[in-house]
Parts: C-alpha cells; structure tokens; sequence
C-alpha cells in the first residue's frame, strides 16, 4: 500500500538546443533559495558522480552538465521500466551580481549543492539617515 | 461516472486497448488506492534481468544509506524512506522548488521466488541498486531420463 505524499515526477528532457554530444540529456530537478549574501540551488542528478559534473558561469548564465555512465546497463535486459536515464543539463540566467571567484559546489548523494555568493553590489545594504 | 465507455463501432483492438486504458486509470485512482504501485510512485524504479537474478535500480537522490530500508518477503521486494529537505532556515525565500520530499514505502513484486540471504543492496550517487539472485528451487533443473 502507497499512503505518502511524495510522488515521483517524470524527467523532462532538454529541449530547443543541437548538441554535439550524443545521448539524451534531460532537466535536473532544483531548488533555489536565495539569502541575504548569497543564493543556494540544489540539484538532483541521480547517477553522477562529483567528478562528472560541469558548472560554468559566463555572461550571467549559469549552466550546469552531468554526464551519467551508462555501462552498468550493458549486460541487463529491461523487464520494466519506469524512468529513463540520461545526462542533466540545464541553464539559468542570474540576475544576481554573483562573486565567481567565490562558487562553490559540493556533490554528494546524486544531489548538487550550489552556493553562488553575492557580489558587493548586490548584497542588501542598510543606509543611515541621518538627522540635519 | 460510468467505469467503461463502450464505442458503437465494432473495433476489437481499439475496444480492447480502450479497456485496459480505462482499467488502468481505475486502478490507479488515489481515491480507490488498491495498493496497485505503478509510474509515478516514489522512488521511480527500473527493474532488468541479469541472467542470474532480478535487479532494480530505484532513483532515490540525496538520502542517507543509513536511512534507506530494503526488506523482502516471497515475491515482495519493498523500499522504504524519507526524503528530507535541507535546512534553510526561515529568513530565506524560494525562487524554484521542484524537488519531491517526504517519506515513501514502495513495494515492487518480482516474477521468481527471492533468494533473500543472497539479495545485496548499494547505494551510490542517489540510485539504490538491489541484486536479487534466483532461488535455487526457481531455477530451471534438468531432469534425467533412466532407461528402465
């Protein structure tokens, strides 16, 4: 019996962009969360391991790639299938002024953390009235 | 409502494929729950042969070994869970949350009789892989043929 609220969503592949790369890629599912000084995405990336994902950020845009290995399939025969397996890719403009040099990404479990820092300009700053 | 709808046309196919459709969406309505688990249930699982047994390979990212529970009995294999979402704490507000959480029991039933002592679970990068060999009694036995 399945009594829970948690329901499995279907992975939605990428659309819209040629790639060079063969194999499917599909969107990885996310969190984002901003704070004060700095935003925080999470990522589900089931079956890529720290060493397979890319994050770049160029121009404002944030693009995140895993690379899922697929030779465990090689010697199995599908008896049912409910999800299919692919790469993650998936892009995000930042309308943030986001410190580069201060990102970091931490992959564990299948799920990607990401701390993007603000940059001085965008973080909340209190200005002080003074009295004349 | 009516549970089948029944074209006037005569198309056995159709009429048949129409059937199951219509079976399937009962089957599966949250209100009845018979316990059927299918697509959509967490955590999505892919179920292959390997020539010596069964192995399912379940998406569930981002949880602590420690806190998944495999258990099997006969022909039931069942996963049980919960997912949890990372602290933010409350000043912090959201621009995306798709993520699913919350706690999830799958049971999955398998075609051959489970050799438990022999099932192995492995959890890496957020897929649980769980190996389940034949039984001997399931596997096939060849049988010979005395002359009397």
């Amino acid at each position: 019996m399945t009594e829970q609220e948690i329901a499995a969503k279907e992975k939605q592949p990428v659309e819209g962009q040629e790639k060079t790369r063969a194999g499917r890629f599909f969107l990885p599912q996310v969190d984002i969360y901003e704070f004060g000084d700095s935003i925080k995405l999470w990522a589900d990336m089931a079956g890529v391991k720290e060493s397979d994902v890319n994050i770049t950020l160029k121009d404002g845009v944030l693009t995140i790639t895993g690379t899922v290995s697929t030779n465990v399939y090689e010697k199995l025969s599908p008896l049912y299938t409910e999800y299919n397996v692919g790469n993650y890719f998936r892009q995000f403009e930042l309308n943030e002024d986001i410190d580069d040099q201060r990102i970091a990404a931490l992959m564990k479990n299948g799920v990607l953390e990401l701390t993007l820092p603000k940059g001085e300009r965008a973080q909340p700053r209190q200005i002080e009235v003074k009295a004349g | 409502m009516a549970l089948l709808r029944f074209s006037p046309e005569f198309d056995p196919v159709s009429n048949l494929l129409t059937l199951q459709a219509e079976l399937e969406r009962y089957l599966r309505n949250p209100a009845i729950r018979l316990g059927v688990s299918g697509p959509g249930d967490f955590p999505p699982v892919n179920i292959f042969d390997d020539g010596d047994g069964i192995v399912v390979i379940a998406e569930i990212p981002g949880m602590d070994p420690a806190s998944l529970n495999v258990s099997g009995q006969s022909h039931t294999l069942t996963i049980k869970g919960e997912r949890k979402r990372e602290k933010v704490g409350e000043s912090a507000g959201y621009h995306r949350r798709e993520r699913p959480f919350g706690e999830f029991s799958r049971s999955v039933q398998l075609p051959d009789e489970l050799d438990l002592d022999r099932t192995t679970a492995n959890y890496e990068a957020g897929m649980l892989t769980i190996r389940v060999p034949k039984a001997e009694s399931a596997k096939p036995r060849q049988i010979t043929v005395k002359a009397a």
